[in-house]
């Protein structure tokens, strides 16, 4: 029993990795970008999330509402004020990720002073868990949390399959300057990206803000996971980062099983480095020089 | 609201930046975590220090204006000892505020060494009565608060079977020797513990290993947000048994949090209606935070109050205030009137108190069992 209630868990948390890898994957993937302040938007997500319900007593969906509309803006500045700037002038990977990285530490930062620097969750009697059989023990949000996943995943899939700004996305990732060939504009496209995968965050830190809580450092712990399972299912594939988000949640959760507990985190880098040096294209990403 | 608390604490961050531009004045120097996931434990200890300076300055106990200069330690002994060389180095303080168990063994050596005190109000690890003669602690350690707590579980809750939960750092460490003796000793087994990382923020998958060895009580030995996250998620995950803590509880996060009401844990035995020392703090600190205080007020004002009064008495005897004198003159005086009642520094630089018993109410708790004396 003890198997399936983790294995349950890992599916919960697994669920939270994805739709944050995936959003990092849709950023990176489109415009190469290696998007490390993704966790300040997660951050901040949360936070809203929260102070909407706890502090303003608004209804979920306004809360919600808030939280896409803010972290939508915060990924258009970032792309707009602080990526392309640099990239127009030298596009150094390195200063892109100081660059992103300083913003994690400011927004991080920035929460601290106005949310306070404490830990706040979202009391609901969704995360309490009752008891479905013998020892096992579920909370509807765990079943919410996949399901928000699946349909995220497939809404996400449909539209880059099936519409001209997806095409466009997909197109972008593939070749930039035959985009701007066909009369598209890559930097549109690239707003769109950061558009979409910054409100991927918004339900998995929502979820988050119910089931675990959050405090300001929350979004760089849940980047760095969230980064890991990108590289595992592999760098540009979408489909491969839900994989992977899953892959390391549930290695996480059943770590515990047999292992002490110390090493549940440490059970996710193992699996980073045995994908880096055995099948560094990850799940379902393309080996190198395919392109 | 937001906006204004945001420029409150740039003012407020603006203010200690500036605090040592003065050589008028006495200075003292706080190494506390200001920022980090611990950082709620360094803004709750420097409000207590800041008040404690604040009624110094007004009753001019001093000759000169006293103010702190806070470093930030992080909760991390590297970042500890970075700080303590800044105190100890550049701004020449000759007193120390520290917190952390794993922060005041690091930075005890830097203090040994320049003959500088160092007061430890926030960290319980036993370890910190060993540090030396310029290490200090105006909290009980987590040896007598597991001394204090074990025989009521045991023997007057009937509660026996113990699983615990330890973050792997020094205090967590601390803890669970402390309840591998006295468990055991009072009647009861340790049925489970389980070590969990500083970092760590899921407890699903523990709280489940929890549930399968069937405890009576369970004992969490973290702090910071991640003991709110450990209450949260055992709370969520099944985990309905007493829940059991050390002082750290006694943090707002956890004592707002509704997963935690109706938990025990073990703090020093303030009575804030008592004395007029106490009376006074407990006015000034509701009129500023609009709360109730906890031990941890109580700890960092004393700490600072410790120091004002040895420095009274340096300056009336004409002595300069050094870190050197400062232990010379507690250790002739020995015994303080402070927040709390007497304090008695024992020759170990620790100090003798009563402790109590808390259950936490969603305020800052309900007094369960007090006067405890353990020695």
């Amino acid at each position: 029993m003890l198997l399936l209630q983790l294995l349950i868990n890992g599916l919960q948390l697994g669920a939270i990795y994805a739709l944050t890898a995936v959003g990092f994957a849709l950023i990176f993937g489109s415009t190469k970008v290696f998007h490390v302040a993704h966790g300040a938007a997660f951050t901040l997500a949360g936070y809203l999330f929260w102070w909407s319900i706890n502090a303003q007593e608004w209804h979920w969906a306004v809360g919600l509402a808030l939280a896409v509309a803010v972290v939508v803006a915060f990924g258009l500045f970032m792309e707009r004020f602080i990526y392309r700037p640099i990239q127009r002038h030298e596009g150094a990977f390195f200063t892109v990720f100081v660059a992103a990285f300083g913003m994690q530490v400011i927004v991080q930062n920035l929460v601290g002073m106005v949310f306070g620097r404490g830990f706040e969750t979202v009391t609901v009697s969704l995360s309490r868990a009752a008891e479905i059989a013998p020892g096992l023990f579920v909370a509807p949000i765990a079943g919410i949390a996949i399901v928000v996943a699946i349909v995220f995943f497939i809404g996400l899939n449909l539209f880059l399959l099936h519409t001209h700004v997806g095409t466009g996305l997909r197109a972008l990732a593939d070749n930039p300057d035959l985009v701007r060939v066909f009369g598209l504009e890559p930097t549109r496209l690239a707003q769109v990206a950061f558009g979409l995968g910054s409100a991927l965050v918004v339900p998995a830190a929502a979820l988050t803000a119910m089931s675990q809580g959050i405090n300001p450092g929350i979004g760089a712990h849940i980047m760095l996971i969230s980064l890991a399972a990108t590289i595992v299912g592999g760098i540009g594939s979408l489909k491969g980062a839900a994989y992977g988000g899953f892959l390391l949640g549930l290695a996480e959760s059943l770590a515990v099983w047999k292992l002490d507990p110390q090493w549940s985190e440490a059970v996710t880098f193992v699996i980073l480095f045995v994908f880096i040096i055995f099948r560094p294209a990850g799940f379902l990403g393309r080996a190198q020089g395919a392109k | 609201m937001k906006i204004k608390r945001l420029l409150v604490s740039v003012a407020a961050a603006s203010a200690f930046a500036a605090l040592p531009a003065t050589g008028q004045d006495i200075r003292i120097g706080a190494n506390l975590p200001m920022s980090g996931p611990n950082a709620e434990y360094g803004e709750l200890f420097s409000s207590a220090a800041a008040i404690a300076i604040e009624h110094a300055n007004a009753d001019k106990m001093l000759s000169k204006k006293l103010v702190m200069v806070i470093e930030d330690s992080q909760a991390t002994p590297q970042q500890g000892v970075v700080a303590m060389n800044k105190l100890v180095s550049v701004e020449k303080v000759p007193y120390v505020l520290s917190a952390f168990t794993g922060v005041s063994k690091a930075i005890a050596p830097v203090g040994d060494k320049a003959k500088v005190v160092s007061v430890n109000g926030g960290g319980i690890g036993p370890d910190l009565a060993e540090l030396g003669d310029y290490f200090w602690n105006v909290i009980p350690l987590v040896n007598l608060e597991v001394q204090a707590l074990t025989p009521y579980l045991v023997k007057e809750r009937g509660l026996k079977k113990f699983a615990l939960l330890y973050v792997d750092d020094p205090a967590g460490e601390a803890i669970k020797k402390e309840l591998d003796i006295h468990v055991p000793k009072n009647g009861g087994t340790m049925v489970s513990s389980q070590q969990v990382p500083r970092a760590s923020q899921q407890f699903a998958g523990i709280a489940a290993k929890v549930r399968e060895a069937q405890p009576d009580v369970v004992f969490i030995a973290s702090f910071g947000t991640q003991q709110a996250q450990i209450v949260k998620q055992l709370r969520d995950n099944g985990v309905k048994q007493q829940l059991v803590g050390y002082s750290a509880f006694s943090s707002p996060t956890i004592t707002k949090l509704p997963e935690a009401k109706g938990a025990l844990f073990p703090s020093q035995d303030v009575n804030w209606d008592g004395d007029a020392i106490s009376k006074r703090l407990a006015r000034d600190w509701k009129a500023k935070k609009n709360k109730e205080p906890n031990a941890y007020v109580a700890n960092y004002y004393n700490a600072v109050m410790v120091f004002v009064k040895l420095a009274q008495a340096l300056e009336k005897s004409g002595h300069p205030i050094t870190g050197e004198n400062l232990l010379r003159q507690r250790k002739a005086v020995g015994t303080f009137d402070m927040v709390g009642g007497k304090m008695r520094f024992l020759p170990n630089g620790t100090v003798s108190m009563p402790l109590a018993i808390y259950e936490i109410d969603g305020g800052a708790g309900k007094l369960v069992k007090g006067n405890l004396i353990v020695e």
